[in-house]
């Protein structure tokens, strides 16, 4: 039984158990029963029961059990009747009851043999005395009183022969001389609550004490008692037992809520070294079988537990020794654990680990951690999100917005967003205030543009937008990872045609929408590199006509303008574009463009490509969401005013995104762009916000009585003067407005009127009256 | 890139948590010493520890703080058995020196575990005052203050008993009305047999319980730590796990289950092992674009995703501060034709992907190709990773994709 946890259950719980001088044997002791078992190497096989006999009195009720540490055949127990009994194993009759000893007044808590004299026995008892007991003699010597109400715990000194300690319930500890039972040599007050139990330590002059305050404490005690080591542990501890052969460790047990054999390094009083969880209810008894390894528990669940080392959780092991956070600044505070062993190799470590336990063994209370904090030197999203915030116009004419919003995005370094804005703004303010006054005249670029479209409306969404991942991603392969690869595009986008010569804004309002949702690179790509499949273009006829004859020449000709007419009549509803692309296909022939770096394949339609932005916007929108840009998003939504009421975005997305938009910048604390946020919003949820909870309160000018009824009557002078308009002299019971600097006020129509002629304070108190 | 600075926390023992609050500029620190400290940042960027208390009779695991229109409020969780909520309040005595002095109170202590409380977690404000708690025998608790003005009522609101024992949870911190209030937990059981390790729960409003609406079985290995990216407005979820290696996953909603009321997901895994060692934790900053995860190793690593989610290791910063790494300055640099059988502590490209759909047909792994990422050839070790079922048959292998190199 040395290497296996095994238990037995028993009728009923004991309440302390002893092992005998060699370990082979252990008794348990409890209310109704009384047994003692042999430790075989897989199981406990019963050798003797103690409860037997015509009389079951209290005698057999115990407290406590000892084993005689020479005589291996006397035992001793502590009985709930006040009654000392000794057993003798050797007696031929079924009952080993030897003597019994009824000189305590009240129940027994304790009772210990001496280590070197077998014949004296000490015990201690709920009436506050201690006795010892000669066993030769069949009397109980000496009378130890130890003034107290209870002595919970007496265990004699391993180390000098005459010396035992006791433990009360008033949280004091004695050490008494056999000689001397007049006084106690020496007494200290070692916890706030009861002791319910001590030990003294094999080897060092330490005493363990386990108190109700929830602490083990050890006490040095070769001078002045010193409190060298406290165990802050979770419940009320009522056992405790030093581990053989290893200085520093301690099992205990709880009395209450714990169903956990703890073993603790004193050294590390936080964490159990060790625990032992096999119990279902509060361990009654530990007692170590000689070896470190192993030990014996009793329980209130009625088993008795042979427990060994290995099988014993380590709660330190699965405690997470690192911890780490990050916060808006990025900024990243990190403690981990402290490697003592080999600070050089710790992976090298880390991987032994498991099997050398004994390593953990010796580092285990050296466990601290260290701290730091790596503060990032250049914060990039934190600077522009912010940056961007406050710099960002969300109300006003769409295209002031989005110049606006452009040149702050581009300032705060992000060119791609910078791109989006402007995009933005040629989609909306030029396509739906313009486009439909004019005709859709495309220019070369935004035939190729145009092309992606039709793909794009084609092609399942999905798919799109995965083309348009790639082609992100191939603009920013080379790049080193984490720089924010929209830079990248942006620098390409401004070579792009846009730039050249363009007669109006209208084609360069194609083009960067097609971009808008492309992010650039796609068609820097199919432009720049002529490496993709060939490609198909829808176009007017009078486009065709054009690239044609003008070939070198993008600009519209005035020309065109006249056709609009014819070609909006036949511009088919963008909705339905994707479904009218295949059959434009089928009756168009097809065109290749000789000079251009890539082969293009023009189509001409005869149906013009007026083209509505919304689902571009749409998907730009939802793009910048699934990368966390919710700050372009939420702008862009808002900048758009009514125009996002035909956007297909539910109108939980559009509050989902706003909230955590308004969430983000609560983040920064910027109070004031949340709070427009909030203004701005066009859903109740969302724009009530700052409504909840808002209270104002006044007080009346007179008395200083804070006005609770109304705002015009005070409960106290039951006067309204504090609310008069001092124009009218009437009681203002709407909206008052006041002076912050004179605090004269009156309806905001007169006041209004007023300060319209007159710069002081309409009552004559000389005040430069200020509203804003 | 970065700039270490060693703080001197002196706790006794392990520091457990660091947390900060909504807006960075506090920090509370727990540790086994059952202590708590809270650091506040001055205008210079220096940092003050401003209180230290004692606020367990155990090991403190977690600590966390709410959102601050609850109050100065801190919740930990510990060995102990239990967890506490806290509170600071101004002093308002009229002792000297007690006007203005802030303190903080103990205002419940939640003792309905039976065994140690691991992890300890508010909820999103939008659902209130909610505190979810798990603990090592497995079950999670969530907890309600009715009143949000009086953080001494806690009601139990749930009882929810997932099997193996729980050591971290995570909820989801979407604001929309879309998502149900959603939360991860983390089971750091070490038999591997007994399946995946990640739960997902969510609440329904119909049944007013949280039910298991997705195992990630895939996840077998102990889980110590999890998080839910920041939402910012997606309509899917990201989900942070360390475990063995650090993970990645993406959630995204299926609505073909609406009838029941329970979506179920799509569901994407990325694996990096570059910690070649447990890894402890994982962190995402408040935009959700870089996840920070520490292992055994001693490093904190940080990720980024580029457009198409292929997360790279973009920085190593080293715990003991003694040097901060990112790739800026070049990491160790590797042969080209390294043996592939040895692992290498240090590579900055790892590639990712795909795995098995929903939990409803689990059978055939959908593979779109644009998932499987070409290797990028650098000089530098790379590899792709399967992380199907490993029941499954094996997946084909990556299609080349016949993709030409840009102009750069």
């Amino acid at each position: 039984m040395t290497s296996k946890t095994v238990f037995i259950t028993q009728e009923g719980p004991a309440n302390a158990l002893a092992l005998n001088k060699d370990n082979s044997q252990v008794v348990i002791a409890g209310r109704n029963v009384f047994k003692i078992f042999a430790l075989l190497e897989d199981r406990f096989e019963e050798v003797c029961n103690l409860r037997v006999g015509k009389n079951l009195n209290l005698n057999f009720s115990c407290n406590d059990v000892a084993w005689n540490l020479t005589d291996d055949h006397i035992l001793a127990t502590a009985a709930t009747n006040g009654a000392v009994v000794v057993w003798n194993l050797n007696r031929p009759s079924r009952s080993k009851q030897e003597h019994v000893f009824v000189d305590h007044k009240r129940t027994v808590n304790k009772v210990s043999f001496h280590m070197t004299e077998p014949m004296w026995l000490i015990s201690g008892s709920q009436d506050g005395t201690m006795k010892c007991f000669d066993l030769r003699t069949k009397e109980a010597t000496k009378t130890f009183y130890s003034n107290t109400e209870s002595v919970r715990d007496v265990q004699f000194s391993p180390h000098q022969q005459h010396t035992f300690a006791a433990v009360s319930e008033n949280g004091h500890v004695q050490q008494w001389d056999l000689r001397r039972p007049d006084r106690y040599f020496q007494h200290f007050t070692a916890h706030s609550g009861p002791i319910f139990a001590c030990d003294w330590h094999p080897e060092a002059t330490w005493l363990a004490t386990a108190s109700r305050d929830k602490t083990i404490k050890v006490w040095d005690l070769t001078a002045k008692p010193s409190c060298d080591y406290t165990i802050h542990t979770i419940a009320s501890v009522g056992r405790i037992k030093w581990r053989p052969q290893r200085k520093y460790h301690i099992a205990s047990c709880a009395l209450v809520v714990d169903c956990s054999i703890n073993v603790w390094d004193i050294r590390r009083p936080y964490i159990p070294f060790a625990s032992f969880n096999e119990h279902k209810d509060v361990p009654t008894g530990v007692a170590w079988r000689g070896d470190p390894q192993s030990f014996l528990s009793t329980s209130r669940d009625c088993n008795l537990y042979h427990h060994v080392f290995k099988d014993a959780t380590r709660p330190a092991s699965k405690a997470n020794p690192q911890g780490i956070a990050l916060n808006a600044k990025g900024d990243i505070a990190y403690a981990c654990k402290v490697n003592v062993n080999a600070p050089t190799s710790s992976v090298r470590k880390q991987l032994i680990y498991p099997r050398k336990m004994p390593t953990s063994n010796d580092t285990f209370y050296m466990a601290f951690s260290m701290m730091h904090r790596f503060t990032v030197t250049t914060p990039q999203e934190p600077k522009w999100f912010k940056a961007c915030a406050e710099g960002y116009l969300l109300s006003g004419k769409l295209n002031e917005i989005c110049d606006h919003n452009a040149v702050v995005a581009s300032k705060a370094g992000r060119n791609d967003i910078s791109t989006v804005w402007s995009i933005t703004k040629t989609l909306y303010t030029d396509s739906l205030g313009n486009i439909l006054t004019t005709p859709p005249t495309v220019s070369k670029e935004d035939a190729v543009n145009t092309l992606n479209l039709s793909q794009m409306a084609i092609g399942p969404n999905a798919e799109q937008t995965n083309t348009g991942h790639e082609n992100d991603v191939k603009s920013l392969q080379g790049e080193a990872p984490g720089v924010i690869s929209g830079g990248d595009d942006e620098t390409e986008t401004d070579e792009t045609p846009e730039n050249h010569h363009f007669i109006g804004p209208i084609p360069s309002g194609y083009r960067r929408s097609f971009s808008g949702s492309k992010r650039q690179p796609k068609g820097d790509f199919f432009f720049g590199e002529g490496e993709l499949e060939p490609m198909t273009m829808e176009y007017t006829n009078a486009y065709m006509h054009n690239i044609i004859n003008n070939d070198n020449d993008w600009t519209l000709p005035k020309e065109a303008f006249p056709l609009r007419h014819e070609i909006q009549d036949r511009s088919p509803p963008p909705e339905q574009f994707p479904n009218h692309s295949p059959d434009i296909n089928d009756d168009t022939g097809a065109i290749t463009v000789e000079d251009q770096p890539c082969q293009l394949i023009v189509t001409a339609i005869p149906k013009p490509v007026f083209w509505d932005p919304t689902h571009l916007i749409e998907e730009a929108l939802r793009h910048h969401a699934a990368i966390r840009d919710i700050q372009t998003s939420v702008s862009i939504l808002i900048a758009l005013g009514d125009r996002r009421k035909i956007l297909n975005i539910e109108m939980a997305t559009q509050e989902h995104w706003l909230l955590e938009y308004i969430d983000m910048l609560g983040r920064f604390q910027l109070w004031e762009v949340a709070t427009q946020i909030i203004q701005l919003a066009w859903m109740p949820s969302v724009s009530q916000l700052n409504q909840q909870s808002t209270t104002i309160h006044a007080c009346c000018s007179t008395c200083t009585k804070p006005l609770q009824r109304s705002a015009w009557l005070c409960d106290r002078c039951h006067t309204s003067r504090h609310a008069l308009c001092s124009i009218c002299h009437q009681v203002v019971r709407g909206i008052y407005v006041w002076c912050q600097g004179c605090t004269h006020g009156g309806h905001v129509t007169h006041i209004s009127e007023w300060f319209n002629s007159n710069r002081q304070c309409p009552t004559g108190c000389g005040h430069l009256c200020e509203y804003t | 890139m970065f700039e270490a600075h060693s703080i001197n926390a002196e706790h006794k023992d392990l520091i457990h948590d660091i947390a900060y609050d909504f807006y960075g500029q506090r920090m509370a620190t727990c540790s086994s010493d059952q202590f708590v400290k809270v650091w506040d940042e001055d205008e210079h960027g220096n940092w003050h520890l401003t209180a230290s208390w004692k606020v367990h009779s155990g090991s403190v695991w977690k600590v966390t703080w709410a959102h601050p229109e609850f109050g100065q409020v801190l919740a930990t969780c510990s060995f102990d058995r239990t967890a506490a909520v806290w509170e600071e309040i101004v002093g308002e005595g009229s002792g000297p020196g007690e006007r203005g002095m802030r303190h903080w109170v103990r205002r419940t202590n939640l003792v309905d575990s039976r065994t140690s409380v691991t992890d300890v977690k508010f909820a999103p404000k939008t659902l209130g005052l909610l505190l979810a708690t798990c603990s090592a025998d497995g079950v999670i608790r969530i907890y309600e203050a009715p009143d949000v003005m009086n953080l001494s009522q806690w009601t139990l609101q749930h009882d929810i008993s997932c099997k193996l024992p729980c050591s971290c949870l995570t909820w989801n911190p979407s604001l929309s009305r879309l998502h149900p209030p959603m939360l991860a937990v983390g089971s750091d059981d070490s038999n591997t047999s007994n399946g995946g390790k990640v739960f997902i729960y969510e609440y329904s409003e119909n049944s007013r319980r949280w039910t298991k609406t997705e195992t990630l079985s895939n996840v077998v290995d102990p889980v110590h730590d999890i998080a839910f990216a920041p939402n910012l407005g997606r309509s899917f979820h990201t989900l942070a796990i360390a475990t063995k290696d650090v993970r990645i996953i993406t959630l995204k909603p299926v609505q073909d289950s609406a009838q029941s009321g329970l979506s179920r997901f799509e569901i994407t895994t990325a694996k990096f092992e570059d910690h070649y060692c447990t890894v402890w934790r994982v962190c995402w900053n408040i935009m959700g674009t870089i996840l920070a995860s520490s292992g055994d190793d001693g490093c904190v690593r940080l990720w980024k995703d580029n457009y198409i989610n292929n997360w790279k290791c973009v920085a190593v910063l080293k715990g003991d501060g003694t040097s901060a790494q990112s790739t800026e300055t070049p990491l160790t640099t590797t042969p080209p034709n390294h043996p592939t059988g040895v692992q290498q502590p240090l590579s900055t490209t790892r590639n990712v992907t795909i795995a098995t759909v929903t939990a409803e047909k689990p059978t055939a792994p959908i593979m779109s190709t644009s998932k499987w990422q070409a290797p990028v050839t650098k000089g530098r070790f790379s590899k792709s990773v399967w992380l199907g079922n490993p029941a499954e048959p094996s997946p084909l292998p990556p299609p080349i994709l016949d993709r030409p190199k840009s102009k750069k």
